[in-house]
């Protein structure tokens, strides 16, 4: 390199260069779709308020009592369920309610067969196409002759599965 | 271009050198979304809450075992048999008779869970 000739060569050369890259680095790119990193964070949220909300719900009055979990799932009392659930979800500091809508069904063992419980049917709000998340609890059921669903005939511990959308 | 005109060279160069600049710092901004998305992502595949709800649910077991004379092992074929069926992990869980803790009485408990990604192995008193 003894003189300044020849830098528009090198420079074309180099904008040639990028145009290529620029051009492979598009149609390899195209075969992936990327969501901008906050759309799963309100899925998050709502995640983890469903759980808060389940356990404490599931957390009794006093030390040795029934949780209110316990009861509705035991007394099969769907609405009832539905009602305070949402009840506690949809409270906010101030302002208007949160607009969050569920469904829940129970998830029992009978001998060998896993079976499922419609315990909350979804509303008119619920098409399937909802970005709904799941969230769960175990509730452990005593021996209860009056109960009406599930295995009468000994405690055990039975899933309960809440879908939470909000619309 | 080359040939034509030559005057001005030096000007040209660093425009692309500032070119070359911009889009290397667009890519960087293009590659942060990418960052966000994993790291939600992430939490929420992180199965925390089912490691937590698993927990207390052992915990009530190893009470309902203390209190009740019903065979508490059903109660853990249920729990094993369920997780296995709606939440796709393999779950297993034993406690032993109650031993001197610091002058207090505490069952060990085992707690096993594995949903393929997420292993999870804790003894603890209880």
């Amino acid at each position: 390199m003894v003189n300044d000739a020849g830098q528009l060569y090198t420079m074309e050369g180099v904008a040639a260069g990028l145009i290529m890259l620029l051009t492979a680095y598009i149609v390899v790119s195209t075969t992936s779709v990327y969501t901008a990193g906050d759309t799963h964070i309100p899925d998050m949220q709502l995640e983890q308020l469903g759980s808060d909300v389940l356990a404490m719900m599931d957390t009794p009055d006093a030390a040795g009592g029934e949780s209110r979990l316990v009861e509705f799932v035991n007394e099969n009392k769907g609405p009832e369920f539905k009602n305070a659930f949402l009840n506690y979800c949809n409270a906010t500091t101030s302002g208007t309610l949160d607009n969050l809508h569920m469904s829940a069904n129970v998830t029992y063992r009978d001998d060998d067969a896993i079976k499922e419980h419609q315990f909350v049917e979804p509303d008119e709000t619920w098409t399937g196409r909802e970005s709904a998340v799941r969230v769960t609890r175990w509730v452990q059921l005593d021996y209860q002759s009056s109960r009406t669903h599930y295995d009468k005939t000994r405690a055990q511990a039975v899933l309960v599965e809440v879908l939470l959308w909000r619309v | 271009m080359a040939r034509m005109n030559e005057d001005g060279q030096w000007i040209v160069l660093m425009g692309l050198l500032v070119a070359l600049g911009l889009f290397f710092l667009a890519l960087i901004i293009n590659q942060s979304a990418l960052v966000g998305q994993t790291t939600a992502e992430g939490v929420l595949e992180f199965p925390k809450n089912d490691i937590r709800d698993l927990r207390e649910a052992v915990f009530d077991y190893v009470d309902a075992y203390e209190k009740h004379d019903s065979d508490p092992s059903k109660i853990r074929n249920d729990i094993v048999a369920i997780s296995l069926e709606r939440k796709n992990a393999v779950v297993y869980f034993e406690n032993e008779t109650p031993r001197d803790v610091s002058g207090r009485m505490l069952h060990p408990v085992t707690i096993h869970y594995n949903n393929g990604v997420t292993d999870y192995d804790e003894t603890t008193y209880y």
